[in-house]
């Protein structure tokens, strides 16, 4: 019934939505059971370790002494251990060891988790941007700010020096998209703090904010200021966030977290973590598009326009970092945005809910309309006439450009999709309209010239958005000045001056 | 009363055969003393430009610059006590010598240091081989109390069956892995990168 597409591949993309929620079910509703034998883990010489460790670090080994791994009998070598032929493999107290637990080592028990995030947007969170850090990171700042700060989040590629030791321009790192010396991506401690690893942690909206936050994501902010944060906020003790099972409308009714709408078991969604899954649009971008969300037999995964035409099943794809993959199946925006509905169905009515959505999707479609658009094939028409070197950021045009859609627009589109009035209008599209009037295109016209009516001024005139314009003499209020009325009656006697009351001496002051 | 008379075969020939023997005996220990002292000294060990690339990280670290102003020298750690041990050092150790003059020209600094991972491997089963001895020189494990809070309990609980070395390594000379996980093909990347060479120039130079 959700299948009613007009599209040649429907039936396909039916198919495909009932294998990939049924890939997901395998999610369960909370953490997947380990299906692993117990005979797995438990290694001997983790005794060892820890009761040094009790002395040499005592606030990580205390964090593991209070964990389900430590009651689970899992100790510090099950996730450790290392093959000594592996890149970051290091001798330790006589045993070889790693520092860096990556996604693959959790893994060997979390298998079920450790393939959903394999491929997601986070686990390629560094590939997804490691093309454009040097214009911006390298070039405007420093190298050094690679580390402090885009890898903090979007991770780093960890490098292994000959002497054995990790580079510490890429190490520490906890970013979500780390490339670890074993190849894997991701990194679990992104959101799971070690050495606790609790579920309740984890689930807290702040397990997201170290990254969704400042000018471009200020998601945590964002839901603060919605009603689901200050139903968060007042509720926060009936959250049952301990709880083993944690399935919305079942095991917690009080409200929702981050994790509740775009990975968390509601009613029969299962959890999962493929955190973008749910996302139909692309909200972080100078367009906002909806999404095919494209799983490859590799169990990589990848994202494109539904403008395109879906990609058929079986059929080769060149992915991010440049490899071919075979499509395995297609879950089509409709389908996303489905799954993501059916969250908000176990508190809110359907009528609601497709409202809502509607409001948020005029949103982005009106940002796009009005402002990606035209912006963006302002900049293109500036690059190509050469009157814009294509060297990032050495104009200032294109700090008014990235500002536009990188902060200010993301930041509308964000505050609408999760209900923030404050993020969606005055911190978001109030700032976009503020500086696409009064920055972007002044700025645009200006270096086109002569040629600012064929550059910038024709990507205007659709007819709607930007019609106002054509209009100086309608006056409002909001400023304080109206014209004075055509004079076509004789004028009223005037009042009598109220300031003639006023003492000389007080006006004075 | 015992008359004292010597042997018939002790002549005045043997006498003073006897005599010079313990005279030369003795000088021979001095010798062998002065010897020991001098050749663990680190201005002889350095006089061998190979050996200066090891001196630039032990001038840098705490053997060398210590806050009581106690300074370990290169004998002091890699030569042991006591003069029959600290002469069979030395003989061993000659073996660098000969290596020195022909084998590979240590005192290129790119050949220094891609064979450093072999001459930290052997030095560090001379540690262990005898117990970490010249350690013990100065560190007693009983009295070890460290600046950090458990550094003591450490040490008296945790180090059954183990030797200094075991966990201290790589605290004066560069950086080396464990034999166990060096990985040659990296260390040799790692050389060439610091000294800005192709890639295949170390295979290579080892090769040679």
């Amino acid at each position: 019934m959700y299948c009613n597409t007009p599209r040649a591949h429907w039936l396909y993309l039916c198919w495909a939505s009932v294998v990939l929620l049924m890939l997901s079910a395998q999610g369960a509703a909370n953490a997947a059971k380990v299906t692993l034998d117990a005979a797995n883990w438990g290694h001997p010489d983790g005794e060892g370790c820890v009761s040094c460790h009790d002395k040499a670090s005592p606030g990580l080994a205390q964090q593991w002494h209070q964990s389900a791994h430590k009651r689970a009998k899992v100790n510090c070598m099950d996730c450790h251990q290392a093959d000594a032929a592996e890149p970051d493999a290091i001798e330790h107290e006589g045993r070889i060891i790693a520092t860096i637990v990556s996604p693959k080592d959790c893994g060997r028990c979390h298998e079920t988790e450790y393939q959903e995030q394999a491929g997601s947007v986070h686990a390629e969170a560094y590939a997804l941007i490691a093309d454009r850090v040097p214009a911006l990171a390298h070039n405007l700042t420093g190298i050094e700010m690679q580390a402090a700060g885009c890898d903090q989040c979007h991770g780093s590629e960890v490098k292994v020096r000959g002497d054995g030791t990790l580079d510490p321009a890429t190490w520490p790192n906890s970013g979500i998209g780390r490339i670890n010396p074993d190849g894997s991506k991701g990194s679990c401690s992104s959101c799971h703090g070690r050495h606790l690893f609790s579920k309740a942690q984890a689930r807290e909206p702040d397990a997201c904010v170290r990254c969704h936050s400042g000018p471009d994501s200020p998601d945590k902010a964002i839901f603060e200021a919605s009603k689901h944060g200050m139903l968060y906020a007042a509720q926060r003790d009936a959250m049952n966030l301990d709880s083993d099972s944690w399935i919305a409308g079942q095991d917690y009714t009080a409200a929702p977290t981050c994790v509740t709408c775009h990975m968390g078991a509601a009613g029969k969604i299962p959890a999962t973590h493929d955190v973008g899954l749910r996302n139909a649009w692309s909200l972080n971008t100078p367009v906002s598009q909806r999404q095919y969300l494209v799983v490859l037999e590799d169990g990589s995964k990848l994202e494109l326009p539904d403008t395109d035409k879906p990609p058929r099943r079986g059929s080769e794809i060149t992915k991010a970092d440049g490899s071919v993959g075979k499509v395995k199946l297609v879950a089509t925006p409709e389908r996303r945005r489905k799954i993501m509905g059916l969250v908000c169905l176990e508190c809110h009515s359907k009528g609601f809910t497709q409202g809502f959505m509607t409001q948020f999707d005029n949103v982005v479609e009106l940002y796009n309309a009005k402002f990606g658009v035209p912006a963006e094939a302002i900049m293109a028409g500036l690059y190509e006439q050469g009157l814009l070197t294509p060297l990032p950021f050495d104009e200032p045009l294109e700090f008014t450009y990235w500002e536009l859609w990188h902060d200010e627009g993301a930041r509308a589109r964000h505050g609408a999709s999760m209900a923030s009035p404050n993020h969606a209008w005055w911190e978001g599209m109030y700032l976009v309209g503020r500086n696409f009037y009064s920055r972007f295109l002044p700025e645009a016209r200006a270096l086109a010239g002569s040629r600012a009516g064929e550059l910038v001024d024709s990507r205007l005139a659709d007819g709607k958005h930007h019609a106002w314009l054509r209009n100086p003499r309608q006056p409002s209020p909001i400023l304080g000045y109206a014209p004075p009325e055509p004079e076509l009656a004789p004028k009223p006697e005037p009042e009598p001056e109220p300031a003639s009351v006023v003492e000389p001496e007080a006006v004075a002051e | 009363m015992i008359k004292l008379r010597a042997p018939v075969f002790i002549t005045r020939h043997v006498l003073f055969a006897l005599a010079a023997g313990s005279l030369g005996g003795i000088l021979f220990m001095f010798f062998l003393l002065e010897f020991d002292q001098l050749t663990s000294s680190n201005e002889f060990c350095t006089s061998c430009h190979s050996m200066t690339y090891a001196d630039e990280n032990y001038k840098a670290s705490a053997h060398y610059n210590s806050p009581s102003g106690v300074r370990a020298s290169c004998g002091d750690c890699h030569v042991s006590e006591g003069v029959i041990m600290a002469t069979y050092d030395h003989a061993v150790g000659a073996k660098d010598l000969l290596k020195q003059l022909f084998g590979p020209d240590y005192d290129d600094p790119v050949i220094n240091r891609l064979h450093l991972p072999e001459a930290a491997f052997a030095a560090r089963d001379w540690f262990r081989a005898r117990d970490s001895a010249t350690c013990k020189r100065c560190h007693r494990l009983e009295a070890i109390q460290g600046t950090r809070a458990n550094t003591a309990a450490i040490h008296q609980e945790e180090t059954d069956g183990k030797t200094c070395v075991d966990c201290h390594y790589n605290l004066v000379h560069r950086k080396v892995p464990d034999r166990q996980t060096f990985k040659r093909d990296a260390w040799n990347a790692m050389v060439e990168q610091e000294f800005g060479l192709e890639p295949g120039t170390a295979a290579a130079l080892l090769a040679e």
